[in-house]
């Protein structure tokens, strides 16, 4: 999808969300500032350092890590490896003990990975899987973790579970950009947000404001568009 | 957000406008033939600058498309309706949704803690009938901050300054006529003002100057703060003074002020006076882009003591249009005129307008020339037809008017 004139900027300690529907761009703009996509007009700024033109290892070195869409996990990798890779630039920075204490964090924050710490990534659930892929994310110390659709496929008890751990991690002073197509769940944890449609920013605005938009309602949380129609007899 | 830096801030501004531009291309006729027209798409906007590539808007945009003419919602989406009086024959009418609701009141609850407004605080609300829309967006601004409110109701002299003193009033919303008559009724009846738990007044409506602020600061024993507001847009609080009182703070995160010269259209440079031009940034239902609102100021460049990065101006008294200022209110001389041609059935009625002061507000009064086109031999006739005109002319400009006719002088 082009996108095409959209601004957007994350604060530090903030948990800002970009929703839209499926195809609007958002996937392009996480491709963009991850520097997946080689091609667009524009600055990326992180930290005062402008982005472009750097490489994806590079743009981690900066501390952006991103949570993929889908996970990509490493499937035929243990649970204790994906994490370990995870950590891949702690360790060529020689920050062993910080990785040790990382492990021990994620593994307080999600229990499950304890349990299946040497099982194979491939045989975790949707939602373990997701747990991993954070977990991995956060093994690079990030100073802002870009989450691509963490909820997609997951049921809603899961759902709930993955985003107040990213409710947490805010308040732990993690710096979130969380791109979503489930809007309630997004809203209900982000400082701001940003929606999407076919490449432009629509709207912008406290999560407070956006929830009551009835524009957001009926295309984003469900609400029916009943009789769209603008007189009143 | 006030606590921004001016980066931070003009990052999230650049959004806003964005947003706003692509909201108003998508969603009104009006804007999306302009845009088209100048051979320029909202994406094109990349930058605050870019701005000025966009075509005005002024109030007879307001009364050619009335009444929803210019909304960006769906009317089901609008929760308040508001009316101004506008400029032609049409009222100019502008609407909030739920969400435009919520900034607003954040807005008007900023301007009020600028000039010290606290929960502990008792406001009072006195605005005549063409400013009511404000006299709500205060109360909602004040209720949010958690004071306690005494809503709008336009009452006499007396009876305000008695709510003002058994209420135990702290904080007076309201416009300089109201308040320099209520001052003068005070001394004039013989109350003096340590009676009073007045510390503050809020003026809004017209730009007022220090000596007149002096002296109402000085007799009332009060602080005076100004608000600047728009009565067309829903908003009261555009611009506010702060506890330094170094010029006016524009909430521009929210409402983007420009200064323009208003004869050749182009910026001024920054410091020189012009006339105020605004885009609302966050606006849902009734975006304005480059605004002309007919107000004269100037932006001042040096930083106000209290640290925000807000935009401030000095507001003047000058006006580039044809608007008295009466009440607070902006009246249109050739609305009035346009309105008398109608309404007498003749073609060029001779007449000259002034405001003057009664009971605690202002009032419009016409001179009209009797002349041979108006002339009935029948009196009755006469005063009936002076009585119905001013009745309906009042209803269209929102405060009273009073007609008197003069003979015609050879």
């Amino acid at each position: 999808m082009a996108v095409q004139g959209v601004s957007l900027s994350v604060r530090e300690g903030e948990l800002i969300s970009i929703i839209g529907a499926n195809g609007a761009g958002k996937s392009t703009l996480l491709l963009a500032i991850s520097g997946l996509l080689t091609t667009w007009n524009g600055e990326i700024f992180f930290q005062e350092k402008n982005l472009k033109g750097m490489s994806p290892p590079a743009i981690v070195r900066q501390g952006i890590s991103l949570v993929p869409e889908g996970r990509e996990i490493f499937s035929p990798l243990s649970v204790m490896d994906n994490l370990r890779m995870g950590a891949y630039t702690m360790y060529r920075k020689g920050l062993k003990t910080q990785v040790k204490e990382d492990f021990e964090m994620i593994m307080e924050m999600f229990p499950i990975l304890r349990e299946r710490a040497n099982q194979l990534a491939g045989t975790l659930s949707g939602g373990e899987q997701q747990m991993l892929a954070i977990g991995r994310a956060l093994m690079a110390r990030p100073r802002l973790l870009v989450l691509d659709e963490p909820s997609m496929g997951l049921a809603p008890k899961i759902v709930e579970m993955i985003f107040s751990t990213i409710q947490r991690l805010r308040q732990e002073g993690v710096t979130i950009l969380l791109v979503e197509q489930n809007a309630r769940a997004a809203l209900k944890i982000a400082d701001r947000a940003y929606v999407l449609e076919t490449g432009k920013m629509v709207l912008e605005g406290s999560a407070e404001e956006l929830l009551v938009d009835d524009d957001v309602k009926r295309a984003y949380l469900g609400k029916d568009y009943g009789s769209f129609y603008d007189g009143r007899d | 957000m006030d606590k921004l830096t001016i980066e931070e801030k003009n990052q999230i501004k650049l959004e806003r406008l964005q947003t706003t531009l692509n909201r108003a291309y998508k969603n009104v006729p009006f804007h999306r033939n302009r845009f088209i027209e100048n051979h320029l798409l909202p994406e094109a906007v990349v930058s605050l600058d870019d701005i000025r590539r966009l075509p005005f808007m002024d109030r007879s945009h307001l009364g050619i498309h009335y009444p929803y003419g210019l909304f960006a919602v769906p009317l089901r989406d609008i929760v308040r309706i508001h009316t101004a009086s506008g400029t032609g024959t049409n009222p100019s009418i502008s609407g909030y949704t739920k969400a435009d609701l919520m900034i607003w009141q954040k807005l008007v609850a900023r301007s009020l803690e600028a000039a010290g407004v606290t929960s502990m605080d008792i406001l009072q609300i006195n605005l005549p009938p063409g400013l009511a829309n404000w006299g709500r967006d205060y109360k909602d601004g004040a209720e949010n901050i958690g004071a306690s409110v005494i809503p709008n109701s336009p009452l006499s002299l007396h009876k305000t300054l008695m709510v003002l003193r058994d209420y135990k009033t702290t904080t007076l919303v309201t416009t300089l006529a109201f308040a320099e008559q209520l001052m003068d009724y005070m001394f004039a009846s013989e109350r003096n003002p340590n009676e009073f738990n007045l510390k503050r007044v809020v003026l809004v409506g017209e730009p007022v100057g220090s000596d007149q602020i002096k002296n109402l600061e000085e007799r009332l024993h009060v602080d005076v703060w100004l608000n600047y507001g728009l009565s067309e847009i829903p908003g009261p609080a555009i611009a506010f003074e702060c506890l330094h009182h170094c010029g006016m703070h524009i909430n521009d995160d929210h409402i983007m002020p420009e200064i323009i010269d208003p004869i050749t259209r182009e910026s001024v440079p920054t410091g020189q006076k012009g006339e105020l031009v605004l885009t609302t940034l966050s606006a849902r239902a009734f975006p304005l882009i480059r605004f002309r609102t007919g107000d004269m100021a100037r932006f001042l460049t040096h930083p106000c003591e209290c640290g925000s990065s807000l935009i401030t101006m000095e507001w003047l008294s000058e006006r580039t249009d044809n608007m008295m200022i009466v009440s607070g209110i902006k009246i249109s001389r050739e609305q009035v005129i346009l309105y008398l041609k109608d309404a007498l059935g003749v073609n060029d009625p001779k007449c000259s307008l002034r405001k003057i002061r009664h009971g605690g507000t202002e009032i419009v009064s016409i001179d009209l020339v009797l002349d041979d086109s108006l002339f009935s031999d029948e009196i009755k006739n006469l005063e009936k037809l002076m009585i119905n005109t001013s009745d309906t002319l009042a209803e269209l400009v929102g405060v009273t008017v009073k007609i008197t006719l003069t003979q015609k002088r050879d």
